[in-house]
């Protein structure tokens, strides 16, 4: 039997031919590289974003710390930092936001002297806190936790992060950089605090940046801008001021950290923390 | 056969190696951003980038600029701590353009932060409404200068 005869356009790939095509590919591939540097990839070509007033990373220590014994629960910080960052404003975008604590008094005869722990924290308290359902005579303590990114020394998202699009600044402060983050929310996974989110609009993970456009200018960040009780504290570890606000606060109070055994080495100080807090 | 010739599989496995390691570093020579790795693993043009956003918080300072008098008012009383922009909102484009007004807040902004609730710590005062006087706070009090009346 006689094969079908092969058609004078297909020609069997034999190793000549394949090497051939192969050399074509590689050199179209790399007549593409170039291309694309000069186009989308030109970002870099352009010129590189100045810092504001010739503002140096490496020289400074950024750190906030928290009063608990200061938050009144007014949450103008999840309102201000909603605005200030353009963070998206439904429920669960939130880069800063507070929880209530409820401890019930126990029960008679139970040998417990606190009874169970109601975390709430309605739209992330930026409307304010209505009354709790519970009864005031039924709790022991209430208070407010403000909640941000614990600015952690071994911090597990920038670890997750499998393409370097976030990073512990020299500064101290954890950023996500925009153009390179692919949205795969292994950050978002890895961080044991539950300080990101990742945009709607942007598709890009989210996240607390001490509002780095505002330190990096010399301004605070719009939370410590607007509360009113002091709760918190902001300040330059490495070149404190004088009248440092946050020297004084480590000075004088007795300060811990959240979660401290998982050894994510968090650098956010809280002040007036129950054990209950997590 | 002489003793020391690479066999020819070999030398093609040289080769191949040699090819796949040149393509991976000219192609990463190209792709690698220009900033990547001066701090650490990551390209550090991104901040600046993310510090060129623009603030819309300007900051008591920049108020007590314009509004020295309610400054003063403010640094006299309970609200000293306070920030101009805890009531009155985000400031930074009436700063850049004094036509743009800021809200005048009105009084449900005090019991945000007043009204009695038992999470609140016992330092601060705290009414309830239903108990109280009337709920025009500002009937009877001055913000800038709550002890006051006005």
């Amino acid at each position: 039997m006689k094969s079908p005869p092969t058609p004078a356009h297909v020609q069997p790939l034999n190793r000549r031919r394949w090497l051939a095509v192969l050399g074509s590919s590689l050199a179209g591939l790399f007549s593409l590289v170039p291309s694309r540097r000069a186009e989308g990839g030109g970002r870099e070509r352009q010129k590189e974003a100045a810092m504001p007033d010739g503002y140096d990373p490496t020289r400074h220590r950024w750190l906030m710390a928290l009063d608990i014994n200061r938050c009144i629960g007014c949450a103008l910080c999840v309102a201000a930092c909603k605005t200030e960052n353009k963070v998206p404003p439904e429920p669960t975008y939130f880069r800063t936001w507070i929880e209530r604590y409820i401890i019930r008094k126990p029960g008679p005869g139970s040998g417990e002297l606190r009874g169970s722990t109601i975390v709430d924290s309605p739209n992330g308290g930026r409307d304010g806190f209505p009354p709790s359902a519970i009864p005031r005579d039924q709790i022991l303590r209430s208070f407010f936790v403000p909640k941000l990114c614990n600015l952690c020394e071994q911090s597990p998202c920038t670890q997750a992060c499998p393409v370097g699009a976030t990073f512990q600044a020299p500064d101290g402060v954890v950023l996500v950089d925009p153009h390179y983050c692919i949205g795969c929310g292994f950050c978002i996974q890895s961080c044991p605090y539950g300080c990101r989110f990742l945009n709607p609009n942007t598709r890009t993970a989210e996240k607390c940046t001490l509002c780095y456009h505002r330190i990096t200018r010399g301004l605070k960040p719009a939370c410590v801008e607007v509360c009113p009780g002091g709760a918190r504290i902001f300040g330059d570890a490495m070149h404190p001021l004088p009248d440092d606000p946050l020297s004084e606060f480590v000075a004088k109070n007795k300060v811990q950290t959240l979660k401290p055994y998982l050894g994510t080495g968090p650098r956010v100080l809280y002040a007036g923390m129950d054990k209950e807090v997590r | 056969m002489r003793p020391h010739r690479i066999p020819p599989q070999i030398l093609r496995l040289i080769l191949l190696t040699l090819a796949i390691v040149g393509v991976y570093s000219v192609a990463r020579y190209f792709l690698t951003p220009a900033s990547f790795g001066r701090y650490g693993w990551y390209r550090a043009a991104a901040l600046g980038e993310i510090a060129a956003y623009p603030p819309d918080y300007a900051g008591k300072a920049a108020c007590a600029q314009c509004h020295k008098d309610k400054a003063e008012q403010i640094a006299k009383g309970p609200h000293k701590a306070l920030s101009c922009e805890s009531c009155h909102g985000p400031g930074m484009a009436h700063v850049g353009n004094p036509d743009v007004k800021l809200v005048k807040p009105a009084a449900p902004l005090c019991l945000r932060c007043h009204e009695a609730n038992p999470s609140r710590p016992e330092w601060l005062k705290q009414v309830t409404l239903a108990d109280h006087y009337g709920e025009n706070c500002l009937e009877c009090h001055v913000p800038h200068q709550p002890n006051e009346a006005p």
